[in-house]
């Protein structure tokens, strides 16, 4: 019989650690198998013995030993108790390494992609408002207006004391208030529908405090386009600006600010020297004793009077424009499909715009992968040193 | 059932305590473990001396790695891994001696000189079969046949297929029957 096959089994048999299958084959063989029943009693008698094998004790003394030993070894036990315990598990740690890892990863990435939307939100209003307007130009004028001399009602500011005419105003740095600035804006803007346009802006206007000082309509082909002067004071300027902006979608800006403080301080001296020449001149006519001399300077105090007149509107002029700020706003109502049958260039435009819309979106996302993957680079760097590390601890420690 | 509830969870207790530096607790635990420990490394090294360095060497490792003991395996299988390492490690830096007598360890059962001398001559006996096996069919049969183990937990404690151990424990059970046949008769009768 093939006796050398169970055999092998007859150990695990005896502890009932063999297979359904092979119980059945030991089984089978043992009943036909007379040395096989006898190599398995054999067997059973062997591991008998080895049970009864007398137990051995530990010797007297191991106990205390042991207590010695480890009483013997230098305390670090509290440090080599607490540490292990804390970073005990490598998972734990390893978790905790990771949540680290990923965190800092996250708000790198956020960062990297964050500050180009708000950048973006900060540069706009930047440009609406190439120097903060201090809202304060008129008021700063008004307060001001006590020192003036000019005995005109409603006359001008003068910023300097009238003590020295050829230079005039002493502008300091400091006292931005002065600068008189005439700011214009012109905007184009698209919008869905130019009527509710219209009357948005009017809105606007009104609440601002300004007006609209021109407006236009005009159909030039199939897309309507209306024009409109808006006058707002100055204050008010970037904030109306930008709610007009916000009516539709911004096509072309252009903002200029035109510095006229230079025209203004001249203007203000020229009239002041006026005046006072002018005064001179009255003075002359009480005591003129001639006709003639007496018409000649009526004459020229017609002429100075008129030169007066002259400067002083320019000088009006100026604040007008200087307080209320201008706003040229064309909108046109988006090009929708035109009358036609089927508008093709409209079409074919849609189709250029989706592909490249989407050739795009590819880009963006390959590079977002790009930029995503190299920023991980160096955490997978960091990761794999920590296995490395975490491993070969392990493996000294044989635990 | 209960008892051993009991038992397992005031063992926890002692391990928490042992852990946190509590020697007493520890004490304990070598008290419960010694007798245990020191037949694996008896059985293995083949001689007190070697068997008591081992025992000591192990339960001094276990004080030292108990922090990392997380109860994934029984705390005598754990005892037994590190005592068997121990007592491998043993063999290996001292190459194997001949067979010590089990002079001073055998316990007189009986009254009888006669028959106290045959029990000596069988555990020697014994004691020298299993010595002379392979160490690793020997580690198994030690923590199979004299300590107790069920398969599963001495392939954990050796970390290999419990496939590996019962082809061992074949090998090594058959090595040990031819070696003492001519004892085995006479236990059975």
């Amino acid at each position: 019989m093939t006796m050398g096959h169970v055999t092998e089994l007859l150990s695990a048999y005896l502890d009932e650690r063999v297979g359904a299958d092979e119980r059945a084959r030991i089984v089978a063989h043992l009943n036909a198998c007379e040395s096989c029943r006898a190599h398995l009693e054999s067997l059973r008698r062997t591991v008998v013995m080895l049970h009864t094998a007398e137990p051995v004790r530990a010797p007297e003394g191991f106990r205390a030993q042991v207590r010695a030993r480890i009483e013997a070894q230098p305390r670090r036990a509290p440090r080599a108790l607490h540490l292990p315990r804390w970073i005990g598990s490598w998972r734990t740690a390893g978790a905790a390494v990771a949540v680290v890892l990923i965190g800092l990863f996250t708000v790198n990435l956020l960062r990297e992609q964050f500050p180009s939307v708000a950048l973006r939100r900060d540069r706009e209003p930047q440009g609406a408002v190439p120097a903060p307007l201090p809202p304060s130009a008129s008021v700063d004028r008004a307060a001001r207006a006590p020192e003036l001399s000019a005995p005109q009602a409603g006359g001008f500011p003068v910023p300097g004391r009238v003590g020295a005419p050829p230079i005039p105003a002493p502008y300091s740095p400091g006292e931005p208030a002065l600068r008189r600035v005439i700011r214009t804006a012109s905007v184009m803007l698209e919008v869905d529908n130019l009527n509710e346009t219209a009357s948005r802006l009017t809105r606007i206007v009104e609440a601002a405090g300004g007006f609209i000082a021109d407006s236009s309509y005009a159909q030039a082909g199939s897309t309507p386009e209306g024009t409109f002067v808006l006058r707002v004071p100055a204050p008010r300027f970037a904030d109306v600006l930008s709610q007009v902006e916000s009516l539709g979608h911004v096509q072309q800006r252009r903002i200029s600010g035109q510095d006229v403080t230079e025209e203004y301080v001249d203007l203000r001296s020229r009239i002041r020297n006026l005046e006072r020449y002018e005064q001179r001149l009255l003075a002359l006519v009480d005591r003129a004793a001639k006709v003639s001399d007496l018409l000649e300077i009526e004459q020229e105090l017609a002429r100075v009077r008129g030169e007066i007149e002259m400067l002083t509107g320019r000088a009006r002029y100026l604040d007008r424009q200087v307080d209320l700020a201008m706003i040229q706003v064309s909108a046109r109502e988006q090009t929708t499909q035109s009358g036609g049958f089927w508008d093709f260039s409209g079409t074919l435009t849609k189709i250029q715009t989706a592909f490249l819309l989407t050739i795009r979106q590819i880009l963006r996302a390959a590079e977002a992968m790009v930029v995503a993957l190299s920023a991980l680079v160096p955490v997978l760097a960091l990761a794999g040193i920590v296995w490395l590390v975490v491993r070969r601890v392990r493996l000294a420690r044989g635990v | 059932m209960t008892e051993g509830t009991a038992r397992v969870s005031e063992e926890a207790d002692l391990i928490a305590s042992s852990v946190a530096g509590d020697l007493d607790a520890y004490d304990r635990l070598v008290g419960r473990y010694q007798d245990r420990v020191y037949q694996v490394a008896y059985r293995i090294t083949g001689n007190h001396e070697d068997a008591w360095d081992a025992a000591q060497e192990t339960f001094l490792h276990a004080f030292r790695s108990l922090p990392r003991f997380r109860g994934a395996s029984a705390f005598s299988t754990w005892v037994h891994r590190i005592a068997t390492n121990a007592a491998l490690d043993m063999i290996r830096r001292r190459p194997p001696q001949p067979p010590a007598s089990l002079e001073g360890v055998t316990v007189s059962t009986g009254d009888d000189p006669a028959e106290a001398a045959t029990r000596s001559e069988l555990q020697r006996r014994i004691h020298r079969a299993i010595i002379s096996l392979p160490a690793e069919q020997r580690v198994v049969v030690v923590l199979r046949d004299v300590q107790g183990l069920p398969y599963d937990e001495i392939a954990t404690a050796l970390r290999i297929p419990p496939g590996t151990v019962r082809s061992r424990l074949s090998r090594g059970r058959e090595s040990l029957r031819q070696q003492l046949a001519d004892l085995a008769p006479a236990a059975g009768s």
